[in-house]
């Protein structure tokens, strides 16, 4: 066994700025994912918001900006998280290519359409 | 070789989720790791499920309807608890990260879990009786 | 030493090369203040020659007789038996997990040894760097040139405790980031491409086993941590060097 056989390959996976990401959006969420939780079952009558509640709420033009942040905010720490759980597995560098186009199609199509949907909504109670 | 079972490997990802023998700092790590997958899961979910938005006003509702029955509640506060657990641990990684109650990290735990409890309850208590 | 006596079953995991894993049960007597490797070392001694385990200085300072006692890891020479069974029980002995086993308890913890030196790890140190809580008194500088042993015996204890060690070959584990951060990056800038990467502290998901079971004061746990905070302000401070 030679110590090179044992010490991380030259191109690696993981670094300090990914890590800085998802410990940033971290206390971020905690904040936008409360309010969106306390918001969510404390505001609508029968529990959650009817669709009428929405389209109330999202007339107010913070909400969907807030939204869109907390939609953005969470995809990010998911993906990144889930991508660290795969690291955990050592993939190949071959399988976590194909792992990182993926993760970041899946992203970019989620806070994509979360954009339009905010969009739509704010529209109706124009 | 038999004697290269005990070295690591990918296949004994399962052990990520079997606490036995682990202290509070492991169970805390089995705790974020469950609810990590089960709060992706669900996001994805709920992002597809939120298109019924776009459909207008009864589709919205009547979903709302469908699902306004103990059972999916009971689901919903387990999205909510994993969700308050998740975060609430998380402070635990972020503080001991950077250097804040890093020997105490046990205490941390505990504390903030119990904050996670308390606030669980409350919504539970909201979501059953809303 | 008490008078007491237990009779318990040590139940002892077995493998040698190209064989199946199963578990030999002794039932012996013992006393509850001895240690466990003392039941361990009797087994060998008087019931079964083709035992086979490490041990050496019987004193906590070689690192030689990690085991997993009922299912946690135990630096088994400072392990009293009292503290991990009761009279009539049975007391499980494990080789540590993440390490391919030799035979029976004893891994080879080759990986171990060579990381530790890829990090630059010191054995011994100088008393001033040496991280003592509540020293009674102050070090001054010219007392750099006396040197004392680090508190990280190489055990392996941590490195079997640990969850990413168990699924990750790559991952440098415990020990050796904490060796690196002893070292520092400051001193060694070296170590920053090494432990600033998927193989390094970014494999540590704050389950807190090592320093759980380190049997000595090296707290990994603490030390990956600020190992964390070197390399960002590391990187932060590379990247505005670069700019400027």
């Amino acid at each position: 066994m030679t110590t090179s056989q044992l010490v991380s390959s030259p191109k690696s996976g993981e670094n300090v700025w990914l890590w800085l990401v998802k410990i940033i959006t971290g206390p971020l969420l905690v904040i936008l994912l409360g309010i969106h939780l306390v918001v969510n079952h404390f505001i609508g009558t029968r529990g959650l918001l009817t669709y009428a509640d929405v389209v109330a709420y999202f007339k107010n033009p913070i909400i969907p900006v807030m939204e869109i942040t907390l939609l953005a905010t969470v995809v990010t720490h998911s993906l990144i998280g889930l991508r660290g759980i795969i690291l955990d597995l050592k993939p190949s560098r071959t399988v976590l290519t194909v792992i990182n186009w993926i993760l970041a199609i899946i992203g970019i199509v989620s806070v994509s359409y979360g954009i339009w949907l905010a969009l739509v909504i704010a529209s109706k109670g124009a | 070789m038999e004697t290269q079972r005990n070295r690591p490997s990918p296949s004994k990802f399962w052990s990520w989720f079997f606490p036995v023998g682990r202290q509070t700092g492991g169970w805390a790590y089995v705790l974020n790791r469950v609810t990590a997958l089960g709060l992706t899961f669900y996001l994805y979910l709920h992002l597809i499920i939120l298109s019924k938005l776009a459909q207008g006003p009864s589709a919205y509702d009547d979903f709302l309807a469908f699902i306004h029955n103990p059972v999916y509640t009971f689901g919903e506060l387990l999205v909510v608890a994993a969700a308050f657990l998740h975060g609430f641990n998380g402070i635990r990684i972020v503080l001991t990260t950077f250097g804040v109650s890093v020997t105490r990290q046990k205490q941390l735990f505990y504390g903030l879990m119990f904050i996670a409890i308390i606030i669980i309850l409350i919504f539970g208590i909201r979501m059953f009786t809303a | 030493m008490s008078e007491t006596k237990w009779n318990i079953i040590l139940k002892i995991y077995r493998q040698k090369e190209n064989e199946a894993p199963h578990y030999s049960e002794y039932k012996m007597e013992v006393d509850p203040d001895e240690y466990v490797l003392d039941a361990v070392e009797r087994v060998w001694a008087f019931m079964d020659r083709s035992l086979c385990f490490r041990h050496a200085c019987h004193h906590s300072t070689c690192g030689a007789c990690g085991m997993r006692v009922n299912g946690v890891e135990k630096l088994t020479c400072i392990t009293y038996i009292r503290d991990v069974t009761q009279d009539g029980a049975t007391l499980k002995v494990e080789p540590l997990r993440n390490f391919p086993v030799i035979s029976d308890l004893a891994v080879d913890m080759g990986s171990l040894y060579c990381r530790m030196d890829s990090v630059g790890a010191r054995p011994v140190l100088p008393v001033t760097e040496a991280e003592i809580e509540n020293p009674s008194n102050k070090w001054n500088p010219e007392d750099a040139k006396y040197i004392r042993l680090s508190d990280c015996i190489e055990c392996g204890l941590c490195i079997s405790a640990c969850p990413s060690a168990a699924t990750s070959s790559g991952y440098l584990g415990p020990a050796v980031l904490a060796g690196a951060q002893a070292n520092g990056l400051k001193h060694d800038p070296a170590l920053l491409e090494l432990v600033d990467s998927e193989d390094g502290v970014w494999r540590c998901h704050s389950a807190f086993e090592c320093t759980a079971v380190c049997p000595s004061f090296v707290d990994p746990a603490r030390r990956i941590m600020n190992l964390r905070t070197q390399i960002v302000s590391e990187r932060l401070s590379r990247l505005f060097r670069r700019k400027s």
